[in-house]
């Protein structure tokens, strides 16, 4: 299922022509179609590279991940506030070796920002699909080291799992 | 609600304190830009409270997202010329 | 509404206090930017949309939300970018073999 080019092009335009609309907020004739010509122009000029992380960008999808992705910064948070309120400081950094098996550049680079958001791991190095974490916590690697942030974003980008 | 929002503003500028004692005092110079970089998520936050207490709301939030895009400009030139000049 | 935004607003000034602190408890420069990621995820996601309430709906709310994405998309780069540069530069971090 590879989408053609048009059905990309319009459904970049349509991210963008959004953006400029709230940013914006001016409703006129004028304001509309000149935001709607610019966003045509960057959308035409960013579409149809192979490589680039926007070819074949699942913006739906994305938008329906980041509750999941809200639920776990929560969860984290929490237990990051324990271990620094805490008054003996228990914390127990580690270097942590991943090799991811996603594809889509676009994934890689959610997971990468997905990990640094999530208070408690931070990505230090990105070579390709390896990953270099570092981790203050056993309890905050967890949710990396077992898959389950890979395993969403395999279903976010329509890959297989089975590796 | 004036008051509320003023005691947010007072708080903030005693966590950019907090903050500024790390960019002064760090043992590091990474730990000075991090300092710089959670100085700089405060501003953003306090340009949109100031927004919310003078009703200028649209105006202040222009602001907030071009400083947050100048900060990542500057935190990637410092973080590059650091990364090639070695350690301190 | 309003008190839903008030104590949304709460809260993360609560988590921003916690970041402050952590800043200058942790130890080295890797565990601080966990500090510093607290701060910019959960309390900068609280304090703002705790605002954003406080607009009621409209395009104001918007706008606010639109700094919030900026902010959740942008500052994860900046410590990354922070961090490998450490690396790079030859910093390690304590591991939990050491004393």
């Amino acid at each position: 299922m590879k989408p053609s080019f048009p059905k990309q092009f319009i459904a970049n335009t349509l991210a963008l022509f959004s953006v400029w609309l709230v940013l914006s907020g001016k409703y006129d004739n004028f304001h509309l179609v000149l935001g709607f010509m610019a966003s045509c122009g960057v959308a035409w000029l960013n579409t149809g590279f192979p490589n680039s992380p926007f070819h074949n960008f699942p913006w739906v999808r994305v938008v329906l991940y980041s509750p999941w992705l809200f639920l776990r910064i929560v969860e984290s948070s929490l237990h990051l506030t324990k271990l620094i309120l805490n008054p003996s400081l228990p914390i127990k950094p580690t270097l942590i070796t991943y090799r991811s098996h996603l594809k889509h550049r676009g994934a890689i680079v959610l997971l990468g920002n997905s990990v640094t958001l999530t208070p408690g791991t931070i990505t230090v190095e990105v070579n390709g699909n390896t990953f270099l974490v570092h981790a203050i916590d056993d309890t905050a690697a967890k949710d990396l080291t077992t898959g389950r942030m890979e395993r969403k974003l395999a279903w976010v980008f329509q890959e297989d799992t089975n590796h | 609600m004036i008051d509320f929002f003023l005691f947010l503003l007072i708080t903030l500028s005693f966590l950019i304190l907090v903050y500024l004692y790390r960019v002064i005092q760090g043992p590091t110079v990474f730990d000075r830009v991090l300092g710089l970089a959670g100085i700089s998520t405060k501003a953003i936050i306090l340009g949109v409270v100031m927004g919310t207490v003078y009703d200028r709301v649209e105006m202040f939030v222009d602001i907030s997202t071009g400083y947050a895009l100048l900060n990542l400009v500057g935190a990637f030139a410092i973080a590059k010329f650091l990364e090639q000049r070695g350690t301190p | 509404m309003v008190v839903l935004a008030i104590g949304l607003i709460l809260v993360g000034v609560f988590f921003l206090v916690v970041a402050a602190i952590g800043t200058l408890r942790l130890p080295d420069v890797f565990s601080r930017s966990h500090a510093v990621s607290l701060t910019d995820s959960l309390g900068a996601i609280c304090v703002l949309g705790g605002l954003a309430l406080y607009q009621g709906f409209g395009i104001n709310m918007l706008k606010i939300l639109v700094v919030l994405v900026l902010l959740i998309l942008l500052n994860p780069v900046i410590a990354h970018a922070t961090i490998r540069a450490a690396y790079r530069a030859g910093l390690k971090p304590q591991t939990k073999e050491d004393p």
